[in-house]
């Protein structure tokens, strides 16, 4: 019995028209894992986590989840492995003109009927399942608002409540909290972290925040230009590393807020 | 490959260029029929040396590509590989910049010659045509006033009943035909979308096929499907219904897709992420974006289709057209002027109530 949750080994992705956006990157997830993917914009972050749920299919490298390989997996086969991964993006991504309740079931789809759902029609117990997950992350009674009517915090809790309606084994997180205000930041990362502590999902999530690395990442791992350049616990994380990773110029003391567009050289 | 694709840009280009200089030539060298113009398609043929024309074309194309300075220059090679240079240089500057200018001077001239413009008729012979204005506007108003003394003729509140009845069949052929347009469009718009086809060889090939024969279908017009229709289904409004069915469909088809491709991707990607099915992703990812835009093109449509309509019943698609035209061809313009008043009246409230009802929705 294996305790890995993903194993990327030597994948590679070039844009058109030619943009090489990751390089041989590989790396192992440990199940129960709450790990940060940091790095400069334009890294490499996003098309990573893409292609460990293949939203974007990696021009060369496998990929395995739980110990099957997702980059051999088509047609039914990904989207049962899909069911397995939560992600959450930096934009909320929700279906604006639905509703915050419609938005949380949506979260099942890959287990629901597929005429019921394209109905809009859902079982009693999923519909109870998606007010517990709203009433977790605080949005009790919230259910019946359309979702483009709740503030950005609010829109990314639905997200998380969403995540946690898939009840996945993995959550992949992209810069969750990077269009919020700073205040509001702690309040769904603690969410984002009860999923890790108190569900047992493994996390991977990219931030551009140290103070929130430090908080909540659990091992660290850095991309510059497509390449992995660092892995190691949140305690290693000194100047001299943090140099390496955002280049000469960067001001890790000065500014708190990492990889963007001041610290680029 | 792109720079042979340049190259072919070039050639056509500097083809047409050639052979509007000739016709330019020919034309005003007075050689030819009483006004020095030439005056048949068959005359003009005989005199220009396309063959000629496309010779030299391609070998000015071939030698502005291959001559180092002016090279990056040639329109072909701006339009295939895009503009490479930073500053922006104003076209008094370059070669490109005179050779399209003169291109559309060219053009502007020749297409005055073909088209026959007369610019002095048209500005002192417009007493010609005030029979009809008289006819169409005069009778009309002057109908007005011998109704408010009691002397309406007869013939003339005869086709105002007439036209109100059919009236009411136009607007509803308009309707019948964008209410079968929406499904047939609505289905066939995914697969026109280049965002949801790009996954699949499958997708790739229906993508192409229905763009093609939309484009096919939009480009023969409404009157050309409703003759097919009437020898399918018989003279009458079902004809019309048909033939704006089919040019309502293509013409949704790609209002709708274009709709679909500027969508934003974010809840695409998220419902594919749940592992839910093609199916799903575009009814939770897609549909939900598109509904407010479709319905506004769908009203749109639907005010087209009732001004199209008119000239539908012309050749006998049902509709106000059918009592039009053979008063249009025996010239009572007093009674043409009464449709016509009535079918603007139409209009005019579709359009304020299309545009107050799409208002609302977007
Ligand atoms: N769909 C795409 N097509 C073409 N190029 C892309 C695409 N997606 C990403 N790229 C390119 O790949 C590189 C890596 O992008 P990526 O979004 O993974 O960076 P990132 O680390 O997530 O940056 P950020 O912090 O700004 O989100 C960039 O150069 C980007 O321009
Ligand atoms: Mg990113």
């Amino acid at each position: 019995m294996t305790t890995e949750a993903v194993r990327v080994e030597g994948v590679s992705k070039v844009f058109d028209p030619d943009i090489q956006a990751l390089t041989d990157v590989s790396l192992t997830v440990e199940q129960g894992e709450f790990l940060v993917v940091i790095g400069l914009s334009g890294s490499g972050k996003s098309t990573l986590l893409r292609c460990i749920n293949r939203l974007i299919d990696p021009t060369a490298g496998r990929i395995w989840l739980f110990g099957e390989e997702i980059t051999a997996a088509e047609g039914a086969r990904l989207r049962a492995l899909r069911t397995q991964i939560g992600m959450i993006f930096q934009q909320f991504n929700l279906v604006r003109r639905h509703t915050v309740m419609s938005n949380v079931l949506s979260g099942g789809l890959g287990r629901a009927s597929l005429f019921g759902s394209l109905l809009m029609r859902y079982p009693e117990e999923e519909r109870r399942r998606a007010v517990a997950a709203l009433e977790r992350v605080g949005l009790g009674g919230r259910g019946g608002s359309r979702a483009d009517r709740l503030s950005g915090g609010q829109q990314q809790r639905v997200a998380v409540a969403r995540a946690l309606m898939q009840q996945p084994k993995l959550i992949l997180a992209d810069e969750p909290v990077a269009s919020l205000d700073p205040a509001l930041r702690h309040s769904v990362m603690r969410h984002i972290e009860s999923l890790n502590r108190d569900e047992g999902m493994t996390v991977v999530c990219t931030l551009h925040d140290v103070d929130l690395v430090q908080r909540y990442a659990t091992r660290l791992v850095a991309l510059r230009d497509g390449k992995l350049v660092y892995e190691g616990g949140p305690s290693d994380f000194d100047a001299d590393t943090f140099r390496d990773i955002y280049g000469a110029d960067a001001e890790p003391a000065t500014d708190m807020l990492l990889g963007t567009e001041g610290a680029t050289p | 490959m792109r720079r042979l694709k340049g190259l072919v840009v070039d050639w056509v280009l500097l083809t047409l260029f050639l052979l509007m200089v000739e016709f330019l030539a020919l034309s005003f060298s007075g050689s030819r029929g009483p006004t020095g113009l030439l005056v048949t398609p068959e005359e003009t043929l005989d005199l220009l040396h396309y063959g000629w024309c496309a010779a030299l074309g391609l070998l000015v194309a071939i030698a502005w590509q291959s001559l180092r300075g002016v090279r990056r220059e040639s329109p072909g090679h701006a339009l295939i590989f895009g503009e490479e240079t930073d500053e922006a240089i104003p076209w008094t500057h370059t070669l490109r910049g005179w050779f399209t200018a003169l291109l559309i001077e060219l053009t502007f001239l020749t297409g005055w010659l073909i088209t026959e413009v007369q610019l002095f008729d048209f500005l002192t012979q417009f007493n010609k045509a005030t029979d009809i204005v008289r006819g169409l506007v005069a009778e009309n108003v002057f109908a007005l006033f011998l109704r408010n003394a009691g002397e309406v003729p007869a013939q003339s509140a005869d086709v105002l009943h007439q036209g109100l009845v059919l009236l009411v069949q136009t607007i509803f052929l308009a309707f019948m035909a964008t209410a079968f347009a929406i499904p047939v469009a609505f289905a066939m718009s995914f697969f026109a979308a280049r965002n949801l086809t790009r996954t699949t060889s499958l997708s790739r090939w229906m993508y192409t096929l229905v763009r093609a024969v939309m484009n096919i279908t939009r480009s023969v017009e409404p009157l050309v499907w409703a003759l097919i229709f009437i020898s399918w289904v018989g003279i009458g409004p079902f004809a019309g219904v048909l033939a704006l069915w089919v040019h309502s469909v293509a013409a949704l088809v790609k209002l709708y897709s274009e709709q679909i491709e500027s969508i934003d991707h974010g809840p695409v990607e998220a419902i594919t992420a749940t592992g839910a099915s093609t199916l799903q992703v575009l009814r939770y990812g897609v549909v939900p974006q598109v509904i407010p835009p479709f319905l506004s093109f769908t009203i749109y449509r639907w005010d087209i289709n009732v001004r199209m309509s008119t000239i539908i019943g012309f050749v006998g698609g049902g509709g106000i057209g059918y009592i039009l035209k053979p008063r249009v061809d025996l010239g009572q313009w007093g009674e043409v002027g009464t449709l016509v008043i009535l079918i603007a009246l139409t209009v005019w409230a579709m359009d304020i109530i299309s545009a107050k009802i799409r208002e609302r929705i977007v």
